[in-house]
């Protein structure tokens, strides 16, 4: 089965030990920090740290080389098509109002770069937290429970309904199904898979709708959870450290910005 | 313990005009605790209905009406939902009815719901894995595990929350025989440990191991007896009458399927050579498959879970294609051909067959396949197949609101229809009754007459004995290959599931 939303990678490692909590902090920051850096340098170092940072705590390399490629696509966009909408420097081709210039080259690779950073620090958390523990996390930290529920069922049905798209498919293709022609009519082709994905769907929702009752959705009782979170002094440090960390950078940067130029 | 009077429950109407769909009429029925009774009927016949009311959820939240009175140790069900710790139901599809992301905390979900306190949760979680054997998987992904753990697990999440009742609707029913077994062991330990239970089931070997037997025809619920005396030739549930009212279908009865064609091995239908897959960041499912299957042959492909069946037959019509090796249909490379364009030449047939209904009626799903290949005489096959399968009452209704033996028919019905010259199987047997078994054995017997070629992936024993050849899959390769006599008789204990 696909699990393309089941993105939790089990390990023992600081960060997969760390309380959700602090993680979902220190991805906020980190992200901040993100935006805030200046240049090519500054973002290739914090994307050569958080690969190093993930590696060492046992994601195996195959799972970063698919993410990679996963984004492949659009980050090629970013680096063909936005040295055009933002020429600086030296000019090096222009065709018609089409300019290609140094500066240009320099900011797209900088946004690709950034945008890799978002995806892989985001990563970071969604690799080394389990759903039941990042849900947890959100709802500790203010999400009502039914929204925590959702998060939770819907991460797990997404991907159920991805499996079911793939199987009706198949037993279409084996009854003569072939998509073919051009955009619209490949569309109107696909209409009785989703017919199908949408009834098997509908049916699920029945199952799922029996199965939380059956197991004491409408229980009266006051809920109780298993596994408390409880921040140890590992997360606090973990907090303060990356706290001060993002802060100390963030006030260099505005102390000199011109360290590294072509921002 | 559980106390039934007169209960008739109906289905509101599936169509306007329609009359609403009575399933159950004036059932008794008196269980002590701790009593086990087996409840047998054919498909349709209305035992998930019952389970259903029994557990509280009909017409709760499955709509329809109910009459009578349904008590469940004193609390009146009808009125108001019964605990969840007066009652657990496993769901005859077990998968749908867990929704967590881990199998620790699918049986935890309950116990918060009910409010437990976290440190008796951890007992009786771990309490839970234990006895049902699901301590080494309980970190995995409740999706990810074998169809036996999915029902051990939706069993362990049931009884962590102390129910005095288990109701079990068909515990055994789509499993392989290694799932069975397991399976089995739990439901024997429930029992044993006093549970009281009620378990539906559609064969004989499962009902005997019940204390009281009831059969479910008609709507009406006979007087729970002994197994010994049910099953006696002169009792209600004897195997001339299950057999006559389409419960069971006994192998004496089957149809001959011995070729009136002699397979024709020098023209293979299928012929695939040095074939190997492994699914994507998966580890490799097949390691070199050499099969020649002859025109006109009946092959069975058995096998462990896992060992690669379904990824092989996969590769005869193209839905999966060799990451090494070559695959032909009648002589040719398949290629790059569509497996829309091979469907001409290989008929599937998908297990699970709600899940690819989808037309707005009976005829207009058999049409679909005529159409896209472009078949002549598409009226006569239509007509055909609506008479062979016995879909004339239903031709004009939604597929999707059929039962599932009739669902069964309507996706053999399209096969038929399109009559391709080899025809694969993925595990045919599963969840059918007698009747529809009967039905699915004599179309086999028309396509052995007609020279089809049959490549049938079954854990059904009995089928496999019937095929001209077995060929044994375990790990990716072939380990044995030869008439089922040869194939079959050495009863090798098959490879626990990982």
């Amino acid at each position: 089965m696909t699990t393309v939303f089941d993105t939790y990678i089990p390990g023992r490692s600081l960060l997969h030990r760390l309380d959700p909590r602090a993680k979902i902090w220190a991805m906020l920051l980190c992200l901040a920090l993100t935006f805030l850096l200046p240049g090519l340098t500054a973002q290739a170092l914090v994307l050569m740290v958080v690969h190093i940072l993930l590696l060492r705590s046992g994601i195996p390399g195959a799972v970063l080389g698919r993410l990679w490629r996963q984004l492949a696509v659009l980050l090629l966009l970013v680096l063909i098509l936005q040295p055009f909408f933002t020429p600086s420097g030296r000019l090096l081709v222009a065709l018609g109002p089409l300019r290609l210039t140094v500066g240009g080259i320099a900011h797209a690779a900088a946004l690709v770069l950034r945008a890799a950073n978002l995806a892989f620090i985001t990563c970071t958390l969604l690799f080394t937290t389990s759903q039941p523990a990042l849900v947890q996390g959100l709802m500790r930290l203010g999400l009502p429970y039914t929204w925590g529920l959702t998060v939770s069922l819907a991460l797990r049905f997404l991907p159920a309904i991805g499996d079911l798209f793939n199987k009706v498919r198949d037993a279409q293709a084996a009854r003569g199904w072939v998509a073919e022609g051009n955009l619209i009519k490949r569309f109107r082709e696909t209409i009785p898979i989703l017919v199908a994905v949408l009834i098997g769907t509908l049916r699920m929702t029945d199952q799922l709708t029996l199965a939380l009752a059956a197991r004491g959705i409408e229980s009266t009782r006051p809920r109780s959870t298993w596994r408390e979170l409880r921040m140890t002094g590992q997360d606090w440090w973990f907090v303060v450290g990356v706290t001060v960390g993002v802060a100390a950078l963030v006030v260099a940067i505005a102390l000199s910005p011109s360290v590294i130029p072509n921002g | 313990m559980i106390n039934l009077d007169r209960l008739s429950f109906a289905y509101p109407p599936t169509h306007a005009g329609a009359s609403p769909t009575s399933v159950l009429r004036d059932c008794s029925l008196r269980l002590g605790e701790g009593d086990s009774l087996a409840v047998m009927g054919a498909s349709g016949a209305g035992k998930s209905t019952l389970c259903h009311v029994l557990a509280g959820l009909a017409p709760r939240h499955t709509g329809g009406t109910a009459e009578g009175v349904v008590t469940l140790g004193g609390h009146n069900v009808l009125a108001s939902p019964p605990d969840v710790d007066a009652v657990g139901l496993l769901f005859q599809d077990a998968a749908t009815q867990l929704f967590t992301t881990s199998v620790e905390d699918e049986v935890a979900w309950g116990l918060e719901a009910l409010g437990v306190d976290p440190l008796e949760i951890t007992r009786r979680v771990d309490a839970a894995l234990a006895g049902f054997d699901l301590t080494g998987v309980r970190t995995r992904a409740p999706w990810a595990l074998s169809g036996g753990q999915q029902k051990r697990l939706a069993l362990a999440a049931l009884w962590a929350m102390r129910p005095s009742v288990l109701v079990l609707d068909e515990p055994l029913g789509g499993l392989d025989p290694q799932g069975k077994r397991e399976v089995l062991a739990a439901v024997e330990a429930l029992r044993q440990a006093g549970t009281t239970l009620v378990t539906t089931t559609m064969q004989i070997a499962t009902a005997r191991r019940a204390g009281q037997v009831a059969l479910l025809a008609e709507g009406r619920l006979s007087h729970p007896q002994a197994p010994a005396a049910a099953f006696d030739t002169a009792g209600p549930l004897s195997v001339a009458r299950l057999t006559g009212i389409g419960v069971i279908a006994p192998t004496a009865l089957w149809p001959d399927l011995k070729p009136t064609i002699a397979p024709d091995g020098a023209r293979p239908a299928i012929e695939v050579t040095g074939l190997q897959y492994g699914y994507p960041g998966d580890e490799v499912v097949l390691r070199g498959i050499d099969l020649a299957i002859a025109t006109g042959q009946f092959l069975a492909i058995v096998g462990p879970n896992g060992a690669g069946k379904s990824t092989l037959v996969r590769h005869f019509n193209g839905l999966l294609r060799p990451q090494s090796g070559r695959v032909r249909v009648q002589g040719e490379l398949i290629g790059d051909r569509p497996t829309g364009a091979l469907a001409r030449e290989v008929g599937f047939l998908f297990q699970r067959p709600e899940q690819q209904l989808f037309a707005p009626s009976v005829r207009e799903e058999i049409e679909f396949g005529l159409t896209r290949l472009g078949l002549p005489d598409r009226s006569e096959r239509l007509d055909r197949a609506v008479a062979r399968f016995d879909l004339g009452e239903v031709a004009g209704a939604p597929p999707a609101t059929l039962s599932y033996g009739d669902q069964r028919a309507v996706t053999l019905a399209c096969l038929a229809a399109m009559g391709p010259p080899t025809i694969i199987l993925d595990e045919p047997t599963v969840g059918l009754d007698g009747r529809g078994l009967s039905q699915l054995l004599a179309w086999l017997a028309e396509l052995r007459a007609v020279g089809t070629t049959i490549i049938a992936v079954t854990h059904h024993m009995d089928l496999a004995a019937r095929a001209d050849r077995v060929v044994a899959l375990d790990r990716g390769r072939i380990v044995a290959d030869g008439a089922p006599s040869e194939v079959l008789s050495h009863d090798t204990p098959p490879r626990g599931t990982p």
